[in-house]
C-alpha cells in the first residue's frame, strides 16, 4: 500500500519530498479516523481518497509554488547510452506533461491509468460519480497525448526503439 | 456508424465497456485506420505514463513513512510547516529571519497526536503490502505496460514504423516455428529501468493471435512464473539468472504456458 500511495502522491505533487509529506499526513489521518472506514469498502480507495483530500486542501489553502527544484534533472550525460538517455527524456516529458494537467484530471489519470483501478474504484477514491471519472479521464488522456505529441515525447519513445 | 468518441475509445482500451459497446468499438477499429492509429497512440502514452512512475514502487521506503503507518509519528504532519522547514533549509543563513519564523510556526503547528497504540488493524493494512514480495505483486505495473505494448503492436501491425528487424549480433532469437509463430520484428524498451527487447511473433491463426516475448536484464533474484490477466490479454512473467522474461498474448493460458516452457528451455540453453 505505501509504495502505491507514494506513487500516487508523487504524481499529484510532482515532488518526492512533498509526496512523502502527503503520504505521512494521510497515514496519520487514517489512523486517527479509523472509525470512519466502512467495512466492506476498499481500503486502498479510502487511502487514495485521504491522500487526495489532503492534497486538495493544501492546494486551496495556499498558492502552489515549487520551493525546491525537485524534479530530477534529465541525465543525458555522455556516459549514459544514447538509447537509455532518450528513454529517460521521454519519461521526464511525461511527468512534465502530467504536471500541467488540472488537479482532478491528474488524479483520475493516476488512479486509473497508473494504479490500474477500475473506473468504479477510482470514482470511489475520488468521491465522484463514475461518469465524472470517465470524462475527466478522457480529457486527461487526450490532453496528455496532445502534449506528448507536441513535445516529441511519443516520437522519442518510438525512435528509442529504432536506435541501435 | 459514427466514429467512437475519445471517451468511448479510451474506455474500450481500459476494458471498461459493456460487451455490445466493446464489439462496436472493435468493429470501428477494424474498419478505420485513423482510429487505430489514435488508439495506438493513446495506448503508447498510457504505457509511458505508467513507466514514468514505475521507479517509485521500487524505491526503499523512508523510515518516517513506516513509522507514520505504524502510528509512531508522535505528531500530526502539517504540510505547510514541513514546507516552511525545507524552505528554511534552502535559504540557509542568508535569510535567518525567515528561518526563525518558519521554526516558530513549525512549533506552533506541531500538535500532540496522542495516538497511543493507534489502530493496529489499520496500521497493518497500510503496511500489509510492504513486504517486498507482496509489494511487487500488488503494485507492479509491468503487466499493464506489457498489455499496452501488445495492444499497440496488434492495433498498428508491423508497419507502424516502430518495429525493426535488426537484432544485436549476440542475440539468439528464440525459434517458435513449432508453435506456428513466425518472428515479425523487435523493438527496444525500458523495463523497470533496464533495457529490454520485445519480440513480436505472428501467426495466421487468429485464435492463437500474435505473441509478444520480452527479454530484459534484471538485478532481481530468480522468481517462478506469475500469471496476469489484463482485459483479453494473458501475461506470463518469470525471472531466471539475471534476466526477466515475459510473454503476452490473447491465446489461452495453456497455449502460452507451453510456449513459456519451450522459451524457458531455449533461453536456458542459450
Amino acid at each position: 500500500m505505501l509504495p502505491r500511495l507514494r506513487r500516487f502522491a508523487r504524481g499529484l505533487t510532482g515532488s518526492a519530498v512533498e509526496a512523502d509529506d502527503l503520504v505521512q499526513a494521510a497515514c496519520e489521518r487514517a489512523l486517527s479516523r479509523a472509525h470512519q472506514f466502512q467495512e466492506g469498502t476498499r481500503f486502498d480507495s479510502w487511502m487514495f481518497r485521504i491522500v487526495q483530500t489532503i492534497w486538495i486542501d493544501q492546494l486551496r489553502s495556499r498558492d502552489i509554488r515549487r520551493e525546491e527544484a525537485e524534479e530530477e534533472g534529465v541525465n543525458v550525460g555522455t556516459d549514459e547510452p544514447g538509447r537509455r538517455a532518450e528513454a529517460r527524456l521521454a519519461l521526464q516529458e511525461v511527468r512534465s506533461a502530467l504536471a500541467q494537467l488540472p488537479a482532478e484530471q491528474r488524479a483520475a489519470l493516476l488512479l486509473v491509468t497508473v494504479d490500474g483501478l477500475s473506473y468504479k474504484e477510482a470514482a470511489e477514491a475520488a468521491d465522484v460519480p463514475v461518469g465524472t471519472i470517465m470524462s475527466r479521464l478522457a480529457r486527461a488522456r487526450t490532453a496528455l497525448l496532445a502534449k506528448l505529441e507536441a513535445g516529441g515525447g511519443l516520437r522519442r519513445s518510438t525512435q528509442d526503439a529504432k536506435a541501435e | 456508424m459514427p466514429r467512437p468518441s475519445d471517451e468511448r475509445l479510451i474506455a474500450y482500451l481500459d476494458g471498461e465497456l459493456e460487451e455490445s459497446e466493446r464489439d462496436a468499438v472493435a468493429d470501428a477499429l477494424e474498419r478505420d485506420a485513423e482510429l487505430r492509429e489514435r488508439g495506438a497512440a493513446l495506448s503508447e502514452s498510457a504505457v509511458l505514463l505508467r513507466s514514468a512512475f514505475d521507479e517509485v514502487l521500487h524505491e526503499p521506503l523512508p523510515e518516517r513513512l513506516i513509522r507514520a503507518a505504524r502510528g509512531e509519528s508522535g505528531a500530526v504532519t502539517d504540510l505547510a510547516a514541513a514546507r516552511q522547514k525545507r524552505w528554511k533549509r534552502v535559504l540557509g543563513d542568508r535569510r535567518f529571519w525567515l528561518g526563525t519564523a518558519a521554526a516558530a510556526s513549525l512549533a506552533a503547528f506541531a500538535v500532540g497526536f496522542g495516538i497511543g497504540g493507534g489502530d493496529v488493524g489499520l496500521a497493518d493494512a497500510i503496511l500489509a503490502a510492504y513486504a517486498p514480495h507482496s509489494a511487487e505483486q500488488a503494485a507492479d505495473s509491468f503487466p499493464d505496460n506489457l498489455a499496452g505494448y501488445y495492444r499497440r503492436y496488434v492495433n498498428m501491425g508491423p508497419n507502424d514504423g516502430t518495429t525493426f528487424d535488426k537484432l544485436p549480433q549476440n542475440f539468439h532469437l528464440p525459434n517458435l516455428k513449432p508453435w506456428g509463430l513466425a518472428f515479425q520484428g523487435a523493438r527496444f524498451l525500458m523495463v523497470e529501468g533496464q533495457p529490454a527487447m520485445a519480440l513480436m511473433y505472428t501467426t495466421d491463426n487468429k485464435a492463437l493471435g500474435p505473441v509478444l516475448v520480452v527479454v530484459a536484464n534484471s538485478p532481481h533474484a530468480d522468481k517462478g512464473t506469475d500469471f496476469y490477466h489484463r482485459g483479453d490479454i494473458n501475461v506470463l512473467r518469470w525471472r531466471h539468472h539475471g534476466h526477466a522474461y515475459a510473454i503476452a498474448g490473447t491465446a489461452s493460458i495453456n497455449y502460452l504456458w507451453n510456449i513459456h516452457n519451450d522459451l524457458a528451455y531455449q533461453f536456458d540453453t542459450i
